[in-house]
């Protein structure tokens, strides 16, 4: 049996708190003691970024975070974004522009875009590339995801709909 | 509810969330222990059962004593759990040492970089450490600290003489990696950094290289070269930059450095690229950047 | 007073995926994410031995681990093999023949105990003698995979017409050339995955990714023992399929075996490393070409042997063929052809189809060469070209009938879009300039089946629709989803005929018991197929509401049209009654209640190729052309893709959020092929099994991309729509490989341009030129 740490920490808004076995991945945890599943679990080694979520304001990949490392931080995940005033604008966006296909690596994207406008909403085509490095999608090219976050970005610093 | 997608677990019988140093130190004393900082090569290793680990999982990522850059009588200290977006974004290391930003520009990912720790980089002793490269033309040296007869016990090493293989170092067991610490480079010192693509960052390097110094017109002087992913460590290479030291360069110039290059790096064929591409690149990176100051 | 609603068409628009909202806000289960009371998990024991005789397994420790509630092995399961060739073995009694072979298969109540399980399963091999390379494999004396083919000839195709020996006596030109394209692999981010499902009765749900439910059921019955009628094939959403997913492979019977053992669902997820080590890959393909031209360019004859590397077992692989010969023949008027292959069994991992299934291969090979070609009879890659591109109304050598095509179109258009000729001049002139950043510019075409491929009996797909109410349409369609927004197309389709909001249909699909036939997704064919189907459903229930309303307001029914949700009238749109309204007034008539609902299934008008391979195999005919412009450094080998003009004749937009993501997506896997990704396969070993060491583009390397649609228009297809999915992964590896040629002067002809191999080729060359030079 593995070792199991009692953890508290915020979640999307909420305190939450869990015994977590030591060894265990901030995804593994997320997604089965809290059945949030839109991080997806696609490469285990931080080369694809599905797995994103936000701690304390930045991004990680959550396959590669051990789940006690939780403890006391404040955790966004793609579930928490869609709030009582809508969708969030990066969700918002991708939907628009037709940055879904198969959406394996969606929550991943929206995540990572997120950290990336919450830094600078006016960010650029070409930073806005960069900041989804590493971030691998099979079906779009990338193109309409990049449209999506400068659509957001726009959103975000109130400019409307590009 | 078994966790069923966990992957091949870590068999540890203690976790230690350590908030001091000395808390760190203690619970590594024994040499039973893994600390672990943003686990981005500890997780994958351990998944894959390449590396065995201690019976005791010790996160240090909590203890202040270990983060932070600053500067001190001349002296630039870079706390181990430094990430590689601090050191990106570092308004110190931009003014005084940009290609250390340089470098964590081209480093993993957004992701990986907000975890990546500069502490982890060496501590985990690749021979593609890409930020090793940089603090090695900075003739850096690694602080460390274990708990020693009811102490704490410091010291510190040319970070050149802190690798003794591939996944090994010279820390003793039960030894942290404190901060790395450089003297302040001169004004007028430049540094550059190269590696293999065409990807912008997320490689493992094929081949890297990094270099430094003073530029005096059409000379170099000062000169630091170290080399990534040729050789079971990060190296050093004494014989090219003693060959560039204070010589004005031109072709011929930068043909002898190039050839001495050559024979101090000794890469290996493997999947990611082959031996003769490895040297191939190394030179092309050198050529290039010696090539800027001949054309100055 | 009563409102007028002006015409309003969804087809052409920008529509949102229907999905797309779940997806964005994490909502969306995948398979991946499937859990079933009381499920549990399978891992299998695969082979360590790329070629032995398996002496013993012993399966007791396992068998005895807390937690592991079965464990099979060959000798507990129907000796029914899969595939093509029916020559795999779910489980592998006897002999393993790759690395990827199945020996035993776990179920426990965990993962982590499933693999601590085969940790403790042990086996005994005794090695045998291996081949890897189809050559070596054809010599007499090779080590035999399959003792029922003592050649290892898995399968060989041919195809003949005209006569190419008099061709090429009269052809004042005859070029040749070899390329071998590589191993590539899906990269699926939802990793292979099934959950079955046993009743008491004997008869087995599964949760697939497959491609081809209805087919499916009849290829994996006998290896489970069950009828194919007592199968229900239900495929949840999955993160990408590719064409990966068009056969049965043995991870899915063994998943229901342990069901049926168990008698609980069995869960079976792969590793990412199992994914790159177990799962088909695209064929690789040695190709040897010869083809003839006049004086004056026009192309004389083609002919072209071929060798698959089949690997230790027949899927798709080894059928792609049937594409690549269609673009040998057919792709430029080519008067005379023959065309070879054979399937050769080897210790390697085995191919499956893979997007653009056999012709990314063709056209890497055809396009290269006629590059080359071009260049030796003195032409332009635009004019050689455009001198042999078919014409509408050709009739290929395979009987392949190509009516409102328009190849020289796409040509043009790419060209002047992208000022071609200029570039392409002052990019050869600048070769030999000094500077070590080049640049250069080449294009590539291609032609695919655009109205599906006839390679079953039928290439149909049906459709069952139904409208409440409250004017809400039900389409239940055969078709499946797998992402790449076919949902999404049917409700605009459906939404056009009944007059209906998109928000006003639901598309319900992905589940054998519900939905009427289908061949699959595959073959670029959903749009054009399904959404036939879909089209024709909702004329027939349109029919129904405009009879019954036309009855009442006592008028032709041509003067009645369906907007917004209203009965409205033709010429000016005034609403004369809400449709919801008219439904429920049908409904509820007594004895003359009408329920509009509807069926329909759509054979679309293609023919089976006969024995000789001729046959006009699909109901429609595309083209596209690439032209890519890059920049290379020549020292470091590395090509920055800058720009991609992409012009596609498309039929018809029917959404062009979704056309331009299955262009930009395609480009991308193109490109991949084209420049990073390799399967690197070392004495039937994979050696790169993971992200960090096979790179698929990520988004700073994507380039530019300017898309042309062509809409001519097609008549049989959905509002005039082609298939169009494929193409762009087609055509783009070539147009880079002569962008390189024209930066550098170096060729290469065997993909990927991977940057250690550019920057070889070129140095090589500079070493022969140094030595050459006195
Ligand atoms: C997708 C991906 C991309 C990557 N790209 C790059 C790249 O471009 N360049 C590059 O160089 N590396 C790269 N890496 C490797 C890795 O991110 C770096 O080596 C990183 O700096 C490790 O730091 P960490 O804090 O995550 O280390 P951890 O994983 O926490 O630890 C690594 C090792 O160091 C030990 N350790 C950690 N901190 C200390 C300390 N203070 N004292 C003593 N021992 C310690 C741990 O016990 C462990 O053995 C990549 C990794 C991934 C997953």
């Amino acid at each position: 049996m593995s070792l199991e740490v009692e953890i508290a920490f915020t979640l999307n808004g909420r305190a939450v708190s869990a015994a977590v076995p030591a060894t265990a991945s901030a995804l593994t945890v997320l997604r089965e003691r809290f059945d949030l599943a839109g991080a997806k679990l696609v490469c285990g080694e931080g080369e694809c970024g599905a797995c994103t979520i936000i701690v304390d304001g930045l991004s990680r990949n959550s396959c590669l975070m051990p789940a006690v490392d939780l403890a006391g931080r404040t955790v966004r995940t793609v579930e928490g974004l869609w709030g009582e005033r809508g969708l969030d604008p990066v969700q918002q966006a991708f939907v628009d522009t037709g940055a879904v296909q198969c959406g394996y690596c969606t929550a991943g994207m929206v995540m990572q875009i997120r950290h990336a406008l919450d830094r600078n909403p006016a960010a650029g085509e070409a930073e806005l590339r960069r900041a989804i490095e590493g971030n691998v999608c099979r079906c779009t090219g990338y193109a309409k995801v990049i449209e999506a976050a400068l659509a957001a970005g726009q959103r975000m610093r109130g400019g409307g709909a590009p | 509810m078994p966790l069923a997608q966990e992957l091949k677990p870590l068999e540890i019988d203690a976790y230690v969330d350590a908030v001091s140093l000395d808390a760190a130190v203690r619970a590594l004393a024994d040499g039973a222990g893994t600390p672990v900082a943003g686990g981005t090569d500890l997780w994958i290793q351990k998944d894959l059962g390449k590396r065995a680990y201690g019976r005791r999982l010790v996160n240090i990522r909590r203890v202040a004593a270990l983060g932070g850059i600053a500067e001190e009588g001349g002296r630039i200290r870079i706390g181990a759990l430094a990430t590689m977006t601090e050191i990106l974004e570092s308004p110190l290391l931009l003014r005084a040492a940009p290609v250390l930003p340089a470098t964590a520009d081209r480093f993993a990912s957004v992701q990986i970089r907000n975890a990546a720790t500069v502490g982890g980089n060496i501590a985990n002793a690749s021979p593609a450490a890409d930020m090793v490269l940089p603090l090695l033309c900075l003739d850096a040296e690694v602080e460390l600290a274990r708990w020693h007869e009811n102490r704490i016990d410091r010291r510190r090493l040319p970070l050149a003489a802190f690798f003794a293989g591939p996944g090994k170092t010279r820390a003793l067991p039960g030894e942290l990696i404190t901060a790395v610490s450089f003297d302040r480079p001169a004004a007028g010192s430049f540094g550059a950094f190269q590696k293999s693509g065409p990807r912008p960052a997320l490689e493992i390097a094929r081949v890297a290289l990094c270099i430094a110094g003073r530029r005096e017109g059409r000379r170099l002087t000062s000169v630091r070269i170290a080399a990534g992913a040729v050789a079971p460590t990060p190296i050093r290479c004494p014989r090219t930059e003693a060959e560039i030291e204070g010589v004005a360069l031109d072709d011929a110039a930068i043909a002898r450095a190039l050839e001495s290059l050559g024979r101090e790096i000794a890469p290996i064929d493997d999947v990611r690229g082959s031996a003769w591409y490895r040297r191939h690149l190394a030179a092309a990176f050198l050529e290039e950047e010696l090539g800027r100051v001949a054309r100055s | 007073m009563n409102k007028v609603i002006p015409k309003h068409s969804f087809v052409g628009t920008r529509a949102v995926k229907l999905d797309a909202p779940d997806k964005a806000t994490g909502r969306t289960r995948y398979i991946n994410d499937l859990v079933l009371p009381r499920m549990l998990y399978a891992k299998i024991r695969r082979s360590e031995r790329v070629h032995a005789r398996i002496l013993r397994v012993d399966t007791a420790k396992a068998k005895a681990l807390p937690g592991v509630v079965a464990v099979i092995t060959a000798a507990d399961t129907p000796e029914i093999a899969i595939g093509v060739l029916k020559d795999n073995p779910p489980l592998k009694r006897d002999r393993v023949r790759t690395i990827r072979d199945e020996i035993a298969a776990v179920a426990a109540e965990s993962e982590a105990i499933c693999d601590e399980a085969l940790r403790l399963i042990e086996v005994e091999y005794e090695d045998l003698p291996t081949v890897f390379d189809c050559t070596e494999a054809l010599q007499p004396g090779a080590p035999v995979i399959h003792a029922n083919r003592p050649d290892n000839i898995a399968m060989a195709h041919q195809f003949d017409h005209g006569d190419v020996a008099a061709a090429e006596a009269a052809s004042d030109f005859v070029v040749e050339g070899a390329y071998n394209v590589h191993y590539v692999t899906h990269c699926n981010l939802g990793v292979s995955c099934c959950v079955a499902d046993v009743d008491v009765e004997g008869r087995v749900t599964l949760y697939s990714q497959t491609q081809y439910p209805f087919i499916m059921k009849m290829d994996i019955a006998p290896s489970l023992g069950v009828h194919p009628g007592d199968l229900r094939v239900i495929q949840p959403p999955v993160g990408g399929a590719f064409g990966s997913k068009l056969d049965v492979y043995p991870y899915e019977p063994i998943c229901v075996l342990l069901a049926q053992k168990t008698r609980r669902p069995v869960k079976l997820v792969f590793s990412r490393e199992e994914e790159f080590v177990a799962s088909p890959t695209r064929q690789p393909v040695e190709f040897r070409i010869r083809a003839g031209m006049k004086r004056d360019g026009t192309l004389t004859f083609r002919d072209v042997d071929t060798l698959l590397n089949n690997g230790g077992y027949t899927s798709w692989g080894a059928t792609t063929p049937f594409v690549t010969m269609r673009t040998i023949s057919s792709h430029y008027r080519v008067p005379h052809v023959r065309y070879r292959a054979r399937a050769i069994y080897t210790n390697n991992p085995y191919a499956g189809s893979f997007r653009g299934y056999g012709n990314v291969q063709a056209t890497w090979a055809v396009e290269t060469h006629m590059d080359k070609m071009a260049e030796v009879a003195g032409l332009d890659p635009i004019a050689f070209r455009l001198k042999n591109a078919n014409e509408p109304g050709d009739v290929t050598p395979q009987g392949a009938r190509l009516a409102n095509i328009d190849l020289k179109g796409c040509l043009r258009i790419a060209a002047e879009k992208s000022d071609f000729l200029r570039k392409w001049a002052a990019y050869r002139a600048g070769r030999a300039a000094p500077g070590r950043i080049k640049r250069g510019i080449g294009i590539a075409a291609s032609l695919h089946n655009a109205g599906g491929a006839k390679i079953h009996k039928s290439d149909g797909c049906g459709t069952i629709l139904k409208l409440d109410d409250y004017a809400r349409a039900t389409v239940i369609t055969g078709g499946s989803e797998i992402g790449q927004g076919l949902d999404t197309v049917i409700a605009q389709l459906v939404a056009d005929e009944l007059g209906l909001a998109l928000r006003d249909i639901t598309v319900v699909m992905n589940d054998t018991a519900t939905g009427p036939w289908d061949v699959g997704v595959h073959a670029s064919r959903s749009t054009y197929i399904a959404g036939n189907s879909a089209r024709r459903a909702a004329r027939k229930a349109r029919a129904m509401i405009l009879d019954e309303a036309a009855k009442q307001a006592n008028v032709g029914v041509a003067q009645l049209d369906l907007r917004a949700g209203f009965v409205v009238q033709a010429d000016n749109g005034v609403a004369i009654v809400a449709i919801d309204k008219l439904l429920r007034q049908m409904h509820f008539a007594g004895e003359d209640a009408k329920l509009v609902m509807v069926t329909d299934y759509y054979e679309p008008p293609s023919e089976n190729e006969d024995k000789n391979h001729v046959g006009d195999m699909s109901a429609a005919y595309s083209h596209a052309a690439h032209v890519a412009e890059i920049a290379v450094d020549t020292r470091t080998g590395e090509i920055k893709v800058e720009t991609i003009w992409s012009v596609q004749d498309v039929g018809r937009i029917v959404n062009r959020n979704g056309i331009e993501g299955q262009i930009e997506g395609g480009i991308a896997m193109g490109l991949g092929y084209a420049l990073s990704e390799e399967l690197v396969i070392e004495r039937g070993r994979v050696r790169n099994p993971s992200f960090r060491d096979y790179h698929v583009m990520t988004a700073p390397e994507m380039p530019k991309i300017d898309m042309t649609f062509l809409e001519t228009g097609d008549a049989e297809g959905p509002a005039g729509a082609k298939g169009i999915a494929e193409l762009p992964t087609i055509v783009i590896a070539p147009a880079v490989g002569n962008a390189l040629y024209n930066a550098t002067g170096v060729r290469i002809d065997h993909p990927p341009l991977a940057a250690e191999k550019v920057a070889r080729a070129i140095w090589e060359r500079a070493q022969r030129s140094t030595r050459a030079a006195p």
